[in-house]
């Protein structure tokens, strides 16, 4: 919404500020990333350019097998969550009980890391005795080692942490489409799964590949949960956690830091490239709907 | 079971409540095969509903849907003999003309060249020939519910249903596609049950209408029976420009009974209606019947005559409107062609005398 | 009662001559089938892995503390041990580090979300709103952690300022103090109040600026008798958001605070690595009560459904 009569300074007084603050969030990432590039590392007044860093880190078989491990709980989340939040999204489309459905499924978001994680432990750990006590009970084996600590749980809390944010995409995507598509389709003869699947994912497939992205991202730059609820192996940043509470910052450190951001940035990047070009097509779109073609 | 091969629906006892509301009140009335048929009614009456219940996108509260003689009430659409079009945004819009009327032949894999024959042919029938790699956001509302209508009769359901199809459209275009699916019934020979909240576009398509409001079915008959005599006080106010006036039976003999308005009594046939002396009833008369009767004119006996103050004169076009308030506060209208014939100037305030021929009056008891 | 017009031959009696089909293996899986459940599956998955831990985290609070473990029992030791040392006073000092990160929160990033939703274009807001979308998707962890080459006594800042001029010896107080904290809770939550004040700014229509420019509203009445009242419920999620983040997130007051800072996340964590579990227990159950608290009160003050508007 443009204002005719408003100053053009003060607008842009206030652009420079917007701007300004983004340039203060992104700018201790930029100079982490900026200092990971100097042989000599933090604090010192020659600058050297070099990758010797990020050799270090990848020669590491400890980071790459740690490496290895976040893109696995990175993909396990998608497999899980995605479903999931498209589940959720088509039964907040159907319920009656909106209200309490999306408190549910959004207050994670307000519960913080270390308070989520440290009752999901207890409450693996409870499971964990629960199940072999029923097994006791019932003389068999088959519930030893239920929700022991190890990448199932992880997993879970990592579940409980990204779905909202993946909930919330999909379901603005799903609030443009016109549920009348569906019925058409139902009353062309589809089944439930085939309108679904041919008519309706069709069109809410970028919020799809967006919340995809989201959850990588974030299951990605997870730590403190996965910190506390895995068993048996180390994601990446819990080991970047590790270094710089025992060792404190090294070159390395600043590496890893400047791995984890730049991939962030560029699945998000391309995330966004990719919405402005949709967004412009779209434009495109409505521009020639607002000229429609006559009959010929 | 053998008469009920030519009833292509019937509804039984049908009833749907949402949580506490109730949008339909146990209905029951059934339609024969190829026929086109209304459901008229103002909005939030349940007509739609009602429709839905029959397409198979609701699930009944209570209640049966039979479609020919086969009781469907717990299937899905997609299991049902029917087939539905919207009111709107409800072509599939990733997909071109042609894909969106393929789209229920190629789910019942039908070959290839049959699809194209088929989806060429209706494509024709609906007036869109060379439309097919047109997309949906490429045509004009008309043109895309054609195309929806299209998607719908190519899969040769006989039953279709249809869901305000032409609410979205301006007048003038509403008029031409009244016209066009009319014909296209007529072709095609199939049921069509068609819901509308607008009178005129019933009225324009429909062999039969059904007046739904506030979950009850109000009244069924031809279009011409609903215009011209409805049995309900509801159906006189919402079809045509009647003139509703309440009254208290005086007397009742030979089939016609005496009203008395409190200011006037007036005389009206009462088609065997249950009413006796004393009772509370309505009668009307559609403002195309009611003349103002001038100083010099001598009306026929048969006319009933009631006195009113004239108010104003509106001019609509096609009509002229004259609004006159009755002794007991009331204001009625007599709608005359314009030009039509020489009109009087009345003058605001001035006495007139109403007066309609004795037998287009209806009596209402409810 | 319908008045039950029949068109064509009445059906006669009551009872239908056809069975009902019998129930094919198709309606089991149809839509009223299995179909129908797999969308519990969400509901049941949040109620199993989210909301019984959070409700179970009072009855643990109140177990036997064992040497590694707990057991079932009830004692408030947990909650005693709490209250009588220097956690309880931690608790509150955090909670008033939050208060404060939430208020500069409001300051610097309301004022924005304000400005996207009046002066930028329909089309352009969602692409600003995209800027402060990119550091809030960078790992909390790298962002915290870069706080410190930043503000520390040989960061950026500290050269800078020395550079000019402005100083002449490094500022300490920012980094390793109670202000170092508060910066990081700002640095990492801003984006949320900027996301929460915008999304209930653009549920506002248009047309409620036009009439007050019309009416001729000053820009203070605008922002206090509309803007504020209007946006109120954003601004109170995005402002819960800040303040439970703020005492729950262990990794700033460890990164950044001085010796001994602690928030209700370390206090836990650290509680945790103790093998104290009923006092983990007892904190996740302060820090959820408090949750519970503030949305029960902004929700009767501002009812919270509005910010769901949006997505309705």
């Amino acid at each position: 919404m443009y204002d005719d009569f408003a100053n053009p300074w003060n607008i842009r007084l206030k652009w420079l500020y917007l701007l300004g603050v983004v340039f203060a969030l992104l700018m201790p990432v930029f100079y982490t990333i900026y200092i990971s590039f100097n042989q000599h590392g933090f604090g010192a007044r020659i600058y050297d350019f070099t990758f010797d860093w990020y050799r270090v880190v990848l020669g590491d078989t400890l980071l790459v097998v740690s490496l290895k491990w976040t893109v696995y709980l990175a993909l396990a989340a998608i497999a899980a969550t995605i479903p999931m939040a498209l589940l959720s999204a088509k039964f907040y489309k159907r319920t009656r009980r909106k209200v309490a459905f999306v408190a549910l499924m959004l207050s994670p978001l307000f519960v913080p890391a270390d308070i989520m994680g440290s009752a999901l432990l207890v409450f693996f750990k409870n499971l964990a005795i629960g199940f072999v006590w029923l097994d006791e009970a019932l003389g068999v084996y088959w519930f030893d080692g239920w929700f022991d600590l190890g990448f199932l749980t992880a997993l879970i809390g990592q579940v409980i942490y990204v779905h909202p944010y993946a909930f919330i995409v999909i379901l603005i995507t799903m609030s443009r489409y016109r549920v009348q598509q569906t019925e058409a389709a139902r009353g062309c003869g589809a089944t439930a799964w085939q309108a679904f699947w041919q008519v309706e994912f069709p069109q809410i497939r970028v919020g799809v590949f967006s919340s995809c992205a989201f959850v990588t991202i974030l299951s990605f730059n997870e730590a403190v949960r996965t910190a506390l609820l895995k068993g048996g192996f180390d994601t990446f940043s819990n080991v970047l956690v590790a270094q710089m509470l025992n060792i404190g910052m090294s070159g390395e450190s600043y590496a890893m830091a400047g791995i984890m951001s730049i991939v962030s940035m560029l699945v998000i990047g391309s995330v966004i490239v990719f919405t402005l070009l949709r967004t412009e097509r779209l434009e495109r779109r409505a521009r020639a709907m607002a000229e429609p073609v006559m009959s010929s | 079971m053998t008469q009920s091969s030519d009833i292509a629906v019937e509804v039984v006892d049908l009833a749907k409540n949402y949580g506490p509301v109730r949008a339909l009140n146990s209905v029951s009335f059934s339609i024969e095969g190829g026929r086109y048929y209304a459901l008229l009614g103002p909005s939030g009456g349940g007509k739609t509903t009602l429709l839905r219940l029959i397409g198979g996108f609701l699930r009944p509260s209570a209640g049966s849907v039979y479609l020919h003689g086969q009781d469907v009430s717990h299937l899905p659409p997609d299991r049902r003999p029917t087939s539905m079009v919207f009111q709107n945004y409800a072509l599939f819009p990733h997909m071109t003309v042609e894909r969106n009327v393929a789209y229920g032949l190629k789910l019942l894999k039908a070959p290839p060249g049959e699809i194209r024959d088929k989806v060429e042919r209706m494509l024709g029938m609906v007036g869109l020939e060379g439309y097919n790699r047109r997309m949906p956001h490429e045509l004009s509302g008309g043109q895309q519910q054609r195309v929806q209508l299209a998607r719908s009769l190519v899969l040769e359901r006989d039953i279709l249903l249809l869901d305000e199809p032409l609410a979205s459209l301006d007048a003038k275009l509403r008029k031409d596609m009244c016209l066009e699916l009319k014909r296209i019934q007529e072709k095609v020979g199939i049921t069509f049950i068609h819901v509308t909240h607008n009178q005129e576009e019933a009225l324009t398509v429909a062999d039969r209408i059904a007046i739904i409001a506030d979950g009850e079915l109000v009244e069924e008959g031809t279009a011409r029976d609903i215009y011209e005599t409805p049995r309900m006080r509801f159906t006189a106010e919402f079809i045509g420009d009647n003139n509703v006036l309440d009254g208290v039976v005086a007397d009742i003999s030979d089939g016609r009974a005496t009203v008395d308005l409190g200011f006037a009594r007036v005389d009206v046939a009462a088609h065997g209606l249950p009413a006796a002396r004393g009772d509370a009833v309505a009668l009307s008369v559609r403002s195309e019947l009611l003349r103002i009767v001038g100083s010099g004119q001598d009306p026929e006996a048969s006319w009933q005559l009631i006195p009113a103050t004239y108010v104003e004169a509106i001019y609509l076009g096609l009509t002229i409107s004259h609004l006159v308030r009755l002794p007991d506060g009331t204001e009625i209208v007599a709608r005359v062609i314009s030009g039509e014939r020489s009109e009087e100037e009345f003058e605001p305030g001035s006495e007139v005398t109403m007066g309609w021929p004795g037998d287009r009056a209806r009596l209402h008891v409810a | 009662m319908s008045s039950g017009a029949i068109s064509g031959p009445a059906r006669a009696g009551g009872g239908r001559d056809i069975p009902a089909p019998a129930a094919r293996w198709r309606d089991y899986l149809g839509e009223n089938g299995v179909q129908k459940w797999v969308f519990y599956i969400p509901v049941v998955f949040f109620l199993l892995f989210f909301a019984a831990p959070m409700a179970l985290t009072v009855v643990w609070s109140v177990f036997e503390r064992t040497q590694f473990w707990m057991e079932p029992g009830f004692t408030l030791f947990a909650y005693d041990n709490f209250f009588s040392s220097a956690r309880a006073e931690n608790y509150l000092f955090s909670m008033l580090h939050g208060a404060a990160s939430v208020v500069i929160a409001f300051a610097i990033g309301f004022p924005i979300a304000v400005f996207i939703r009046r002066r930028v274009t329909r089309v352009a807001q969602h692409r600003v709103i995209l800027l402060f979308i990119l550091p809030f998707m960078i790992s909390e962890l790298v962002r915290v952690f870069a706080m410190r080459p930043v503000l520390g006594r040989h960061g950026i800042v500290n050269s800078l300022l020395m550079e000019l001029g402005v100083i002449s010896e490094p500022i300490t107080v920012i980094l390793y103090s109670p202000l170092g904290v508060i910066i990081g809770d700002v640095m990492s939550f801003l984006p949320f109040m900027i996301f929460a004040g915008f999304l209930a700014l653009e549920a506002v229509q248009n047309y409620i600026f036009e009439v007050c420019d019309d009416l001729g509203t000053g820009r203070v009445r605008l922002f206090t008798h509309i803007i504020l009242p209007l946006a109120a419920p954003g601004i109170f999620a995005g402002s819960v958001f800040i303040f439970v983040n703020s005492l729950g997130v262990a990794l700033v007051p460890t990164l950044l605070g001085g010796p001994g800072a602690v928030n209700a996340g370390l206090i836990a964590n650290q509680a945790i690595v103790a093998l104290d579990f009923p006092l983990a227990m007892a904190i996740s159950t302060i820090m959820i009560v408090t949750l519970v608290a503030l949305l029960y009160i902004g929700h009767r003050l501002f009812d919270l459904t509005k910010v769901l508007e949006p997505i309705s």
